[in-house]
């Protein structure tokens, strides 16, 4: 930046970017690597360091036969799935309200839906704990206060449990996609569908939500891979024998210290989670065009 | 607001029922928190709903806890930490992008966002052979490079936005009018930028505070972030001690998106 030539900086700039690059290939870019060829190794540890490693198949083909690894992608997958049709469900609910609030309450959503992203998900996933406990959660207390059950329901530690606090805890990543582009829409759009005679609903329909499905496609990738990914939720709200594709890892890497199998599963994490989030670009494109096309 | 002509009961239920949604959802948002707000004040020693009376013990047990403490420290420094590193590697990384002329600049924030394509838990293992594979033990510092390298996306994203919003006219003018590339730079970009760097580096503060998903892998064993310290008592805990952790983050995180509201607006962040 301090050579100072008529034309620009020296090397048109590009040594700016040198510093991250290097920074993005050493701490991320070999390591991930590494873990590509652990996948399809056999690694030998003692206390933390390898001591051997031969290239090997041997866990790479056990992994892929074992049916636990099946139910545990599965669960997974179909977990991350229903996060991301809730969340959407929700989320485009809330988008729409921002729409159509004055400039205050507009704040106030912005607010409450970013606030939540700052505060830790292990904190938000103890309010859960908080309500759905077993004896003293708020729920089964207010549901035997009611008179509405006999003995307190088994809420927390189940499926149900990983999938609403889940839903809860990704809702903003859903939200803030959907209002930046529902927000950067020409409001006149929407007014000539109106002036046209097309009712509110026709509207929303017809021409609010096919707008919105580049911030719908954003906003169901990040959903995806995070409930895909995360262990936070499922270890806290499952109970200690909730399996999925993370809580494997957690186990693997954490208490069996099996580095061979933990490296298999999360190269597996890896493959099959960008393509998911690979089909829903191009899902979403194709909406794009199939909408645009609509339009003409 | 002008109403169609063909307004419906059926049409007004439909919006109603989306509007309804919205609400539910934003309630489903907020409640939680409050009800753990309100239970942090709880006077009895378990966690139970409708709380009683009202005491600040659970906030001072806090205080007093020196392992929390220090975890909260450690979580600071590893803020800290990523914050400096990815403002260091990542404003010149936009820079480079948004106004370089060399001919694969394009790439720069691909490259740059690749680790943040790759699940969290991902590269915290990957993170944790490599550093073992060069004898590197797992430690505050490997964490915090580990983060930095996922979330420095976020922040190159969010200047590389601005910059590109900002008319390339004006430094030129500067240029011209015999300030020189550094000085246009430090008197016109940079001032243009400091919202969205600022903004960037709140962001890429807190991921190197709250960060669990890396962290798990590449903490050091004796001095362990917040998160992996939480992890382990909210799973123990019965006090609503943790609802006082919970209250401390709640009100600050409130308490930050609403300055930032006022001050810089909110679009730097949603965008």
């Amino acid at each position: 930046m301090s050579t100072q030539r008529a034309g620009g900086w020296a090397s048109g700039g590009a040594l700016l970017a040198l510093p991250s690059l290097a920074f993005v290939l050493v701490v991320a870019g070999l390591p991930l690597a590494l873990l590509l060829s652990f996948a399809v190794s056999d690694v030998g540890m003692s206390r933390g360091a390898i001591v051997s490693w031969s290239l090997t198949t041997e866990h790479f083909i056990a992994a892929v036969g074992d049916p636990l690894y099946h139910a545990a992608f599965a669960r997974s997958f179909t977990l991350a799935a229903s996060v991301t049709v809730l969340c959407l469900l929700f989320g485009f609910p809330i988008a729409y309200l921002h729409l159509r609030s004055p400039g205050w309450l507009r704040t106030v959503i912005l607010v409450a839906t970013i606030a939540p992203l700052l505060t830790s998900a292990i904190v938000r996933t103890y309010a859960w704990i908080v309500i759905l406990g077993r004896q003293r959660g708020l729920l089964n207390q207010a549901l035997l206060g009611l008179g509405l059950i006999d003995e307190p329901l088994r809420l927390i530690n189940t499926h149900w449990a990983v999938l609403i606090g889940m839903t809860q805890i990704h809702l903003p990543i859903m939200v803030l996609p959907l209002i930046a582009v529902m927000s950067r829409q020409d409001p006149r759009l929407e007014d000539a569908a109106l002036n046209l005679g097309a009712s509110r609903l026709r509207t929303l329909r017809d021409v609010t939500l096919p707008l919105a499905v580049p911030g719908i496609g954003a906003g169901a990738s990040l959903v995806f891979a995070l409930s895909y990914t995360t262990f936070v939720v499922p270890q806290l709200l499952g109970g200690g024998n909730y399996l999925n594709a993370a809580t494997m890892i957690y186990e693997q890497m954490i208490f069996a210290l099996d580095w061979s199998k933990g490296a298999v599963t999360a190269a597996i994490m890896l493959a099959t989670c960008l393509a998911t989030v690979f089909a829903i670009t191009m899902a979403t494109r194709r909406a794009m065009r199939w909408s645009d096309q609509a339009r003409a | 607001m002008k109403r169609g002509a063909r307004t419906s009961i059926g049409d007004r239920i439909g919006v109603g029922l989306v509007l309804a949604l919205g609400v539910l959802g934003l309630a489903v948002l907020v409640v939680p928190s409050l009800i753990v707000l309100a239970v942090s004040f709880d006077t009895r020693a378990f966690v139970s709903f409708p709380p009683q009376g009202f005491t600040l013990r659970w906030y001072a047990a806090l205080a007093d806890n020196a392992q929390l403490v220090r975890a909260i420290v450690n979580s600071l420094w590893s803020g800290l930490v990523v914050m400096v590193l990815c403002i260091l590697l990542g404003v010149p990384a936009a820079l480079a992008s948004g106004r370089g002329r060399f001919r694969w600049r394009g790439a720069v924030p691909v490259i740059v966002l690749l680790p943040h394509a790759v699940p969290g838990v991902v590269l915290g293992v990957a993170v944790l052979f490599a550093g073992s594979a060069v004898g590197l033990r797992p430690s505050l510092a490997l964490q915090s490079f580990a983060v930095t390298a996922f979330i420095l996306a976020v922040l190159v994203r969010t200047v590389l936005a601005r910059l590109e919003r900002l008319d390339p006219a004006l430094e030129e003018a500067a240029a011209n009018l015999g300030a020189g590339r550094a000085r246009a730079f430090r008197d016109i970009t940079l001032p243009l930028l400091l919202p969205a760097i600022l903004a960037g580096a709140a962001f890429t503060f807190i991921e190197g505070f709250d960060n669990i998903s890396i962290a798990i892998f590449t903490h050091g064993m004796r001095n362990p972030p917040l998160p992996v310290e939480l992890l382990g008592i909210v799973q123990t805990e019965t006090t609503p001690l943790v609802a006082a952790i919970s209250g401390v983050q709640i009100l600050l995180s409130t308490l930050l998106v609403a300055i930032v509201a006022a001050t810089i607006g909110l679009r730097h962040v949603s965008d």
